[in-house]
């Protein structure tokens, strides 16, 4: 539960006649992660060297290769493809033999074909762009080139031009200035490009073309038509291909790198001259699987043991054990570090505290209603894709949460609802004098404010929220503690043991000092106790010898630590963004009804004319804009900020990380029948 | 001039302008430093994510990291106003 799965460290051992059938068998199983084996001199693996692939493994990669090229021209993919029959492996092979090439064959014709005809359409187009400037010139475009004594420079150029060398010029007037074709002799024609230098002349090649460029452009034009038609054609040829063919692509793609898996997975064995042999995990309560099971495929020439474990810290590959509703937030935990083997899993306490602080920030049922429809909207949307399927199912538990919270606060889209908050109120006065009791009256007519008297609950959720740090944290520290003691060795894992329990005492020896001088709402009030020295009273007394107590207990481990002290407070304090950030999107809805409804519609109401109209509806755009703007902004705040508290406040207390993923050999097959 | 127009009202709803201003610059400038602190941040986070994808999680946090000052302010804020 708060531990990830128990895993077993098992030894495989047979005669390189048993390779093939082991690999099949663990590869159907799904469950043995493969210590790669790294050649580093071990005596108990002397003689042994990485294994060779399986016979036919190149074979099938160039199929495979040939498959995803396919594939990636036509842009499909295994989630693309939806759920069909399953094809069996025997059928598939001798497809992959009998039809595969033709088909490699025609696809690649017809994207030899595609690409020649789409690069033939871009050199047409470039040409086209080249006699643009071309279009009025005064000549047939063959009369501009090929002369013995004559040459013709074409360019851009600044201004009209003026040279001191004889020349002929036709001059075209531009907006981003003139384009000029000029004809001069060979033998003035270096001091002509010199000269016009000075005008910032941008030449431009005269295209070997015939006839009027308008004409050449016209026909340019026409091949591009065609050559556009031809390609069409050629994508519907593709298509037919591809629906016809689509599911036999990417069901011999599964089967095939399932296929190339098996085949190279001697690389990560030891093998011998005869044997071979192989360590890896299994979680303990499938290992008898193993065992039977491989026993039976090799009728019995298999050698399987399970080893002794060293260090349990470091090694085991790490796979949860939630139950269900706790597998969503396993996301958050990848997110930041999957645990090692022997630390505690807190993805189930996280996914109970996150939709709790969730719904303590937005606490609302309006926007709880608005995003739990998202949530279900956006489920068929990411199908396929397990990290999607997980935050949505967050953002589902998130909203639901954010409803009740929003029955207990009273709140819809920032109105009160027709009950009174349970315990504590969050509603504030918004576009009124607080204090005036008419005002009030007229709010609450409005129903933005109910009474004067739940304005002023808002210090008590602020110490609210402090309670839910006080006591995150301190979990926090004691599980550290756990931590330390499991994963720890020696005289420092007592050091670290202790200084968690001094975390502890000074966080609650700053508490009871505090009660002691000054009285604050939901939290026990100790000033009242007697005095016993120098004005102190008993609490803070008790309260300063637990905290020096926890000092003492933190500087054993590291003196450097205590610097660190201060980050108590601040720590305990950034729990109050559950409230504050929540205050904040119940203050933007208010004003946004405030805005819409009683400056804009209610007037506009009462005397109605066609300009009210019109208000109106703006109105009511304003009221839906401001409202979108606010549930976006409750969902980015909503999610970042107990992410946050986790992270940073939370997980710095006890949690290390940096397990290794459990990744088992194998596949789950969608599209092929398991052999 | 100011001291004959001031009647208690008047004081009071000075002073209920100066908490509402106190709680404006606590807001405010604690928003500025937030933005300032998360600046660096989050330029260097969003290189990082562009090395490397797998670096969201752990980018998105550090870029927030600052904003506990802005909480602070605004905490000060609303213990001004609804205190």
């Amino acid at each position: 539960m708060f531990q990830p799965e128990s895993m077993s460290r098992l030894l495989i051992v047979a005669s390189k006649q048993q390779l093939g059938p082991v690999i099949t068998e663990l590869f159907r199983m799904n469950i043995f992660h493969i210590d790669d084996y790294v050649e580093k001199g071990d005596e108990e693996f002397e003689g042994f060297r990485i294994g060779m692939p399986l016979a036919g493994a190149d074979v099938t990669s160039a199929a495979l290769v040939k498959i995803r090229s396919i594939a990636s021209a036509f842009g499909i993919s295994k989630d693309t493809v939806s759920d069909t029959k399953r094809s069996s492996l025997n059928e598939l092979k001798r497809r992959v033999e009998q039809d595969l090439p033709a088909i490699a064959e025609d696809v690649e014709k017809l994207l030899a074909k595609k690409t020649k005809h789409e690069s033939s359409v871009k050199e047409f187009e470039q040409r086209i762009e080249a006699l643009r400037p071309f279009i009025d010139a005064p000549a047939p475009l063959e009369l501009l080139q090929g002369y013995d004594t004559v040459s013709f420079i074409a360019g851009n150029v600044k201004g009209p031009i003026n040279l001191s060398v004889p020349c002929e010029i036709w001059e075209k007037q531009s907006k981003s200035g003139n384009f000029v074709i000029l004809a001069v002799k060979n033998s003035d024609v270096s001091t002509a490009e010199k000269e016009l230098l000075d005008f910032q002349i941008q030449k431009v090649q005269i295209p070997s073309e015939t006839g009027s460029a308008t004409q050449a452009t016209y026909e340019y034009e026409q091949k591009i038509l065609e050559l556009n038609k031809e390609i069409t054609e050629l994508e519907t040829q593709m298509e037919s291909i591809r629906s016809k063919h689509e599911i036999f692509l990417m069901s011999s793609e599964e089967f095939l790198s399932g296929d190339v898996e098996q085949a190279e997975a001697p690389l990560r064995f030891a093998t011998s001259e005869h044997a071979f042999a192989v360590t890896g995990w299994v979680p303990t309560s499938k290992a008898t699987k193993v065992f039977e099971n491989l026993d039976a495929a090799c009728a019995g020439k298999v050698y399987v043991s399970e080893l002794e474990v060293e260090d349990y810290n470091e090694m085991p590959p790490v796979e949860y054990d939630n139950p269900d509703f706790a597998h969503p937030t396993q996301l958050f935990m990848d997110l930041y570090s999957r645990p090692r083997y022997t630390e505690l899993d807190p993805s189930m306490l996280m996914a109970i505290v996150f939709p709790i602080m969730f719904g303590l920030i937005l606490g609302d049922v309006g926007y709880g209603l608005v995003l739990l429809i998202m949530a279900l909207g956006l489920r068929s949307l990411v199908k396929g894709s397990e990290a999607g399927m997980q935050l949505v199912a967050v953002l589902r538990n998130c909203s639901i949460s954010a409803v009740i919270f929003g029955v207990a606060f009273s709140e819809a889209f920032g109105f009160s609802l027709p009950w009174q908050p349970v315990w504590l109120s969050r509603h504030i006065n918004i576009g009124g004098s607080g204090a005036a009791e008419p005002a009030i009256e007229e709010l609450a007519a409005h129903g933005m404010a109910t009474s004067a008297e739940h304005v002023s609950h808002i210090p008590q959720l602020l110490v609210l929220s402090i309670w839910i740090g006080i006591l995150h944290i301190t979990l926090g520290r004691l599980w550290g503690l756990r931590n330390a003691a499991v994963m720890d060795h020696g005289h420092h894992r007592s050091l670290k043991m202790y200084a968690n329990v001094g975390w502890i005492l000074v966080m609650w020896g700053i508490l009871i000092a505090i009660w002691g001088n000054f009285p604050i709402p939901l939290m026990p009030d100790l000033s009242g106790t007697p005095e016993l020295v120098a004005g102190m009273n008993i609490a803070t007394i008790a309260g300063i010898v637990i905290l020096v107590l926890g000092l003492v207990l933190i500087a054993r481990e590291n003196v450097l630590d205590l610097m660190e002290v201060p980050t108590i407070i601040s720590n305990v304090l950034s729990y109050t963004r559950l409230i504050a950030v929540g205050l904040s999107s119940v203050a933007i809805a208010m004003v946004t009804n405030f805005i819409a409804i009683d400056m804009i519609i209610t007037p506009q109401l009462e005397n109605l004319s066609i300009v009210g109209i019109v208000l109106i509806i703006f109105g009511i755009m304003a009221f839906l804009f401001g409202h979108t703007l606010n549930t976006a902004l409750g969902l980015l705040g909503g999610g970042l900020h107990p992410l946050r508290l986790h992270y940073v406040e939370f997980f710095t207390k006890f949690y290390r990380g940096g397990g290794k993923k459990y990744d088992p050999f194998g596949m789950v097959r969608k599209l092929t029948e398991q052999n | 001039m100011a001291a004959e127009i001031m009647t208690v009202e008047v004081a009071q709803a000075s002073a209920a302008g100066m908490k509402a201003i106190g709680a404006g610059l606590a807001v405010g400038l604690s928003g500025f430093g937030a933005g300032i602190g998360e600046m660096g941040i989050g330029a260097a986070a969003m290189g990082a994510v562009a090395e490397n994808k797998d670096m969201f999680g752990i980018a998105l946090l550090f870029t927030v990291l600052p904003e506990t000052i802005v909480i602070f302010g605004l905490v000060v804020a609303l213990l001004l106003m609804f205190q």
